[in-house]
């Protein structure tokens, strides 16, 4: 990046923007997924994501700790803009947790260890240290009693929750959430959901993609409708639920709802 | 870990009468009892013809009793056995300590045990009615009476006992039983003692010489009384350090065996004080100081030179070593270019003090155990003596297999990685290495090195039979354990990845500890039978010149004077030799998979 871009990057980047994207653009193969993404989270916002399939939601948001590589435009979460620069990457990621659709729990490790595995390993954390934030953090996810069990023994809303506490072990700014609940029998959507409302009203700087739209309403700050790659239209909950401007918004909308 | 994690039998039906079972199992139609009878038929047959290979008349079993010290340890000195003894002595305090420090208390109902004494009973009864009239007569009578006991003794635990199926007899008990059954065989049962005195062999009635006896009573006592003790220490302690500790001996207590234990008699131990030790103790501690001054943060560059330059100066030393002109140990040269490619790689280390202050570390440890393992497995001493053979027979059957899976298994992580990788230069080279590997034979192999090697090495150097075989049955063997692992890796998620990377976990990071533990499990079973077959195959190197049990039973025994011509008995015996160790192999991998599965139920 040229120091043009650093210096555009510093005017319009406030301090309490947590990530910015500009002009994020993203291609597989012949197909564009990310037609030119534009969209700005604030320190302490939850921002929610909402589009059909197919949309460039989860694509969007595993740009941002790069687990997908951007063609073109700017990425920048908290202050640092993501290049192939491995420690600018490595960085981010340890500051940005991620709960992923599938939960992806470590099966060969029991539900404590999955959850210090990161904290001793990458924040040098003492063993002993880091097992005492962790059964905190099981304790907050309500489930202190699991911990010496495998993932493979857990129910799925359980298997979430211990996702959870993995990624808020690292003590991250931000939290991705890649469709939470829809991998989840109905039955256990609402314990992680509860998780993750209690976790926003903390304060923590949380992005979103879910087709829950009660959590959408109660919870987020503002919401972004995207379709086909773009985003279509921006704004509060109370905007998105009884105004919106878009045509393709309300269409969504009433299918959804 | 407690027992919780050991997953609980359903529990056991009672059993249905014998005759119930039959009737269900081996005549519950036409067309089944037609294929019971046909079956039987056949496999009576078969044994008929075994037992006639076991007790014809030709078939001398005194040439495996007389030999089976040569069967065993090969010409290893009668006056320096007790090595022997103390490096098995070794090994039995090994698996008793790593019984306890893993739990592994697998019990068996008294229904199991039954019914396996009443299969060997009854098994014992139709041996004993078939075979062949050469069979001796109180060899017979015997027969008849074990069998006999052994179907009363199974239909008094499986009928008079209440509920056998609920009974389960703890580990400990089958582990004295079975030692106790073993000693009592070699204290009581008549073998007659059979050996060598002065070359010629000498036989006596009686029970087996108490110079074997005695030894494995003790070995058995030695094996229990460690399971006992760590299991009493397990109480105490917490297991985790007790298991580092049996890793840390299973991957380096062989090399300690076979250097300080097994070595040539003939061990030239002035060597060792002034060449060998200080030659590795001056890699050790100066290379490690080296790497320590340089690995300091702004002396990148310095180190980029001195990397250079010590690279330079391997490198003549290996043109020197061609063209003779001057001496030095292979093992120095091998030491120097190590030295050199840790130097050039030492920028990446550059940190804190304590960061390299590891590295040193790590160096120092490595070339300690490097120079060890050279000079083992190059007895005498250094590369460029030759030796000639002192290991031989079972010992160097299980000594060759053992090491070559220890070596050839980081190696084949290594090249499953490379052939995995992103990088296109790794991924060529090991796709390469593997596949010229695999589309060449064993025996090619194991000759390129033990004879070609020699051949384009320059005057002055060697490498020991033994050696060769190792090197190059590594290189051959790493190449399976390469895609058997591959296999694995490809079997784990996606997600696995994405959420090391999601956590902040370097690539290393994610591939030691997230990549590589579920990959290796699910590779368990073909690693298994990969060293099984490896076992197995040692007996190519009878090819190239070791005396391995095949090369013992083939050609030492029946050039015997007082033996010759006499291959079947030792045949045979070689085989069931092969047979116990490679079966206790793959039940062991069976146990293993049944534990890991009830650790992390899916």
């Amino acid at each position: 990046m040229s120091i043009a871009d650093n210096a555009l990057t510093d005017e319009m980047a406030s301090r309490d923007d947590m990530i910015v994207c500009r002009g994020v653009k993203k291609w597989f193969g012949d197909f564009q997924a990310l037609r030119g993404v534009d969209v700005t989270v604030k320190d302490r916002e939850v921002m929610v994501v909402l589009g059909p399939s197919g949309s460039g939601k989860s694509t969007l948001i595993r740009c941002i700790n790069r687990l997908e590589v951007h063609q073109e435009g700017d990425i920048i979460v908290d202050g640092v803009e993501l290049t192939n620069d491995l420690r600018n990457i490595e960085k981010i990621r340890s500051e940005v947790g991620m709960v992923f659709q599938q939960f992806n729990l470590f099966p060969h490790l029991t539900v404590l260890d999955n959850v210090t595995l990161a904290p001793i390993w990458v924040r040098k954390k003492p063993k002993a240290e880091a097992e005492g934030k962790a059964m905190e953090l099981l304790e907050r996810v309500g489930i202190p009693e699991q911990a010496a069990k495998f993932p493979g023994q857990l129910s799925g809303g359980q298997q979430q929750r211990v996702a959870i506490a993995r990624s808020l072990a690292m003590e991250p700014r931000i939290m991705l959430f890649d469709e939470p609940t829809s991998a989840l029998d109905p039955e256990m959507i609402s314990e992680v959901l509860d998780v993750m409302k209690d976790l926003a009203r903390g304060g923590m700087t949380m992005m979103v993609v879910t087709h829950e739209m009660g959590f959408a309403r109660e919870v987020a700050d503002r919401l972004v409708f995207m379709e086909s790659g773009d985003v279509v239209e921006v704004g509060t909950p109370e905007h998105f639920f009884t105004n919106p401007r878009e045509e393709r918004t309300k269409l969504f909308l009433s299918q959804i709802l | 870990m407690t027992d919780t994690t050991i997953a609980t039998a359903p529990p056991e039906a009672p059993l249905p009468s014998p005759v119930r079972w039959m009737r269900d199992n081996l005549f519950s139609s036409v067309s089944n009892t037609v294929q019971t009878i046909a079956f039987t038929t056949v496999l009576l047959g078969l044994l008929r013809w075994v037992l006639g290979l076991v007790f014809a008349d030709e078939s001398n079993w005194v040439s495996v009793a007389t030999n089976m010290r040569l069967l065993f340890t090969y010409n290893y000195p009668a006056e320096q056995f007790v090595r022997i003894w103390f490096a098995a002595g070794a090994l039995f305090v090994a698996v008793g300590a790593s019984f306890a420090a893993w739990n592994i208390n697998p019990s068996i109902t008294l229904r199991r045990i039954g019914v396996s004494l009443m299969g060997t009973g009854g098994i014992t009864l139709v041996v004993a009615l078939i075979t062949p009239s050469a069979t001796p007569s109180n060899l017979r009578t015997a027969m008849w009476v074990l069998g006999a006991a052994l179907v009363v003794i199974a239909a008094l635990v499986l009928r008079v006992v209440p509920e056998p199926h609920r009974r389960r007899v703890p580990f400990l008990a089958l582990l004295i039983g079975a030692s106790a059954i073993v000693c009592a065989i070699m204290w009581f049962v008549p073998f007659g003692d059979y050996g060598f005195s002065d070359g010629e062999p000498t036989a006596a009635d009686g029970i087996v010489a108490s110079s074997t006896r005695v030894p494995w009573t003790v070995l058995f006592i030695i094996m229990i009384a460690t399971y006992v003790a760590g299991r009493g220490l397990a109480q105490v302690v917490s297991l985790a350090p007790l298991r580092r500790a049996m890793i840390a001996w299973w991957v380096i207590g062989p090399a300690f065996i076979l250097f300080m234990v097994l070595r040539d008699p003939e061990f030239d131990w002035a060597h060792i004080w002034s060449t060998d030790l200080p030659m590795a103790a001056g890699f050790a501690l100066g290379g490690g100081a080296l790497i320590y001054v340089l690995a300091a943060p702004g002396r990148s560059d310095l180190a980029r030179v001195v990397g250079a330059i010590v690279a330079a100066a391997a490198v003549f030393n290996w043109v020197a070593a061609f063209f003779g002109w001057y001496p030095m140990l292979q093992k120095a040269r091998f030491s120097f270019a190590l030295a050199a490619i840790t130097i050039l790689l030492v920028p990446n280390f550059a940190g804190e003090r304590s960061a390299r202050l590891r590295v040193a570390a790590v160096w120092a440890g490595f070339m300690v155990v490097f120079h060890w393992l050279l000079t083992g497995i190059n007895t005498a001493s250094t590369l460029d003596i030759t030796a000639p053979p002192f290991l031989g027979g079972f010992v160097l059957t299980v000594s060759i297999a053992y090491y070559v899976m220890l070596a050839s298994f980081p190696l084949g992580v290594l090249l499953s990685l490379a052939r995995t990788s992103k990088l296109p230069i790794f991924r060529v080279l090991s796709t390469t290495y593997i596949e010229v590997v695999r589309g060449v034979p064993l025996i090619t192999v194991l000759f390129f090195f033990s004879i070609m090697l020699p051949l384009f090495l320059p005057s002055g150097m060697g490498i020991s039979d033994l050696a060769a075989v190792f090197a190059g049955y590594t290189v051959f063997s790493a190449a399976y354990m390469a895609e058997n692992i591959r296999g694995g890796l490809q079997s784990v998620r996606r997600g696995q990845y994405e959420a090391a990377d999601a956590l902040g976990l370097t690539t290393v990071q994610r591939t030691s500890l997230i990549v590589l533990p579920q990959a290796l499990r699910v590779s368990i079973p073909n690693l298994v039978g990969q060293a099984i077959a490896t076992f197995k195959e040692t007996s190519l190197i009878a090819i190239v010149g070791g005396f391995d049990l095949l090369r013992i039973a083939n050609s030492t025994i029946p050039n015997q004077p007082d033996f010759l011509g006499q291959k079947r008995p030792a045949l045979l015996f070689i085989s069931l030799v092969y047979f116990v160790v490679a079966y206790t192999m793959s039940r062991a991998s069976r146990n293993l998979e049944t534990r890991l599965q009830a650790g992390q139920a899916r």
